[in-house]
């Protein structure tokens, strides 16, 4: 049970792209700023703040939430910084979410933010008896698309999906793209484009992949009783929830160089289990979602992420792009921001991103790409080592 | 891809992993004793939920399994992925041994347009580098068992 209502009174974001002349806090204090102002909130009345730890930067990347708040001035309160990949701003969300939920705190700060290295992320130690990391890239070669590949080449298989299936993912989410003035991307492709850029990993091409991005997203959560202090459009946070991996999930993760062979578990296993829990506590199904922020790194992801969270079955995820129920106007807007293929990866910002999207739909300020009449929304994270993110929206 | 050069003396770029005699190429795993789970690599285990995890045993997966799914890789990873040459395209496959377990691997002696999924592989080797010291620094690969 939810032990306090809570909402979103503010949001703020620095535009996703390649920054390289600024730094880190540059972004972070660029986003919270807006955040601050979005929520009409004075900095001293944050009484905790939950950030993502970002791990190319150092000691000051790990302690991202300390150097974050001395910008602004110090004042106490509780600051903890949390790693967890892909869904790193999701486990900060939550962080905040539970400081509220457990009556220790009204307001709370989350905050990501990543400025990702040139070219393929890659190992973080050399030890491989402890980091399997290292075996992946030193055995094998293997940097993440291939992962996804793999995986993409299986459902081909068994589903019958084709290369225009994947082009038309790129096709759909270049058109949000292009009227989100956040976006990094805002060119428009035709099917035969994507199917005539580069072969990244056969069967994924360069417009399949998404990028690595720089970016900063910041939400400021209260409860809800105090909402309306500071803004007349709270958005409730119906779920914040954390996934891991279960056992017998068939999925070779990234990282790992084995899966077991039978499937005792479900594909993408810990975005099921943080789905499933979104669902539970907050009593909202996949047909009541109105809105979905999901990880497309790779056109293999939007659509097999439709399956996992149960919004179709198993295999009809292409049918369901294709009859355009994922579009903004269909049965569900799938990324109407333009999603990770007009954004880019930002590791520890990108799933605080997806909610301050879905917050701004909800409450009506995304013009072009807005979805009409939306009341619920959900973002969903990916994760690398089996851990994952969902939230879920409301008016 | 091209072939392995002449046979100087092979050494695994990392240990515990592989090992080879005149009977073949096999991948090194472990089992559980209690869960029956099998391990790769065999010193990171990864037990079903409750297993006392004991009676774990070192052994060798077949030398054979079904290919499972496969990529063809166009751009040169970084760094610490290492190779005295070009290798670009190259083709990782994963390959289901009977053990239950799938594992990624390098493809080699096989074109793309021969990879069809089910198709019986082969553990074997690949050099990735020759070190200083002029020894072939392999890697663990797979290659269609029927050439």
């Amino acid at each position: 049970m939810i032990a306090r209502e809570i909402a979103i009174i503010g949001v703020g974001m620095h535009p996703w792209g390649k920054f390289p002349q600024k730094s880190f806090i540059d972004l972070g204090v660029d986003a919270i700023s807006k955040a601050l102002a979005d929520a009409n909130i004075e900095w001293n009345e944050i009484e905790t703040i939950c950030s993502g730890i970002y791990i190319w930067g150092g000691n000051a990347g790990h302690l991202s939430g300390q150097y974050l708040a001395s910008v602004f001035g110090e004042t106490g309160v509780p600051i903890v910084n949390v790693y967890n990949a892909c869904a790193t701003g999701a486990s900060a969300l939550r962080l905040a979410y539970l400081s509220i939920a457990s009556g220790q705190v009204d307001v709370a700060l989350a905050i990501g933010v990543d400025l990702s290295p040139e070219g393929f992320l890659t190992a973080k130690s050399d030890n491989p008896r402890q980091d399997r990391d290292v075996l992946r890239w030193r055995m094998v070669g293997m940097p993440n698309p291939i992962y996804w590949a793999l995986e993409c080449r299986k459902r081909m298989q068994k589903h019958g999906t084709t290369e225009e299936d994947l082009a038309r993912v790129k096709v759909l989410l270049s058109q949000y793209g292009a009227q989100n003035p956040n976006a990094r991307y805002k060119k428009v492709y035709t099917v035969e484009e994507v199917l005539t850029s580069k072969m990244v990993c056969d069967p994924l091409r360069l417009y399949e992949v998404c990028a690595t991005s720089d970016g900063a997203a910041a939400l400021i959560l209260c409860a809800a009783n105090k909402a309306r202090q500071y803004t007349s459009r709270p958005i409730t946070v119906a779920a914040s929830t954390i996934g891991s991996a279960i056992y017998g999930d068939p999925t070779l993760r990234i990282s790992a160089l084995s899966a077991p062979s039978k499937a005792e578990a479900p594909l993408l296993s810990e975005s099921y289990s943080s789905s499933q829990q979104a669902y539970r506590i907050s009593g909202i199904g996949p047909e009541d979602i109105d809105i979905l922020e999901l990880p497309d790194n790779s056109s293999w992801h939007y659509l097999q992420y439709l399956e996992t969270c149960g919004f179709c079955g198993d295999g009809e995820a292409e049918r369901m792009l294709q009859d355009g129920e994922t579009r903004i106007g269909g049965r569900i807007a799938v990324c109407p921001s333009g999603g990770f293929s007009s954004f880019g990866e930002a590791i520890g910002a990108q799933a605080l991103w997806q909610v301050v999207e879905v917050a701004m739909q909800l409450r009506g300020e995304c013009g072009p790409r807005q979805v009409q009449k939306a009341k619920v929304g959900m973002a969903q994270t990916y994760g690398l080592m089996g851990n994952s993110g969902t939230t879920i929206l409301r008016v | 891809m091209e072939e392995d050069g002449k046979e100087g003396k092979k050494v695994p770029a990392l240990p515990d992993l592989f090992t080879w005699s005149e009977d073949g190429v096999h991948l090194m795993s472990a089992r559980c004793g209690s869960c029956g789970a099998f391990f790769f690599p065999m010193y990171h285990e990864q037990h079903k939920p409750g297993c006392s995890r004991q009676g774990i045993e070192k052994v060798l997966l077949s030398k054979e399994g079904k290919l499972a799914s496969y990529t063809i890789q166009y751009y040169m990873p970084p760094p610490p992925f290492k190779t005295d040459r070009e290798i670009t395209p190259y083709i990782v496959g994963l390959v289901e041994f009977p053990e239950g377990i799938q594992i990624a691997g390098i493809v080699v002696e096989c074109k793309s347009d021969q990879l069809k999924i089910g198709m019986v592989m082969k553990t074997t080797t690949f050099k990735l580098y020759h070190d200083q010291g002029g020894e072939e620094i392999v890697t663990w690969a797979f290659q269609p068992a029927k050439a």
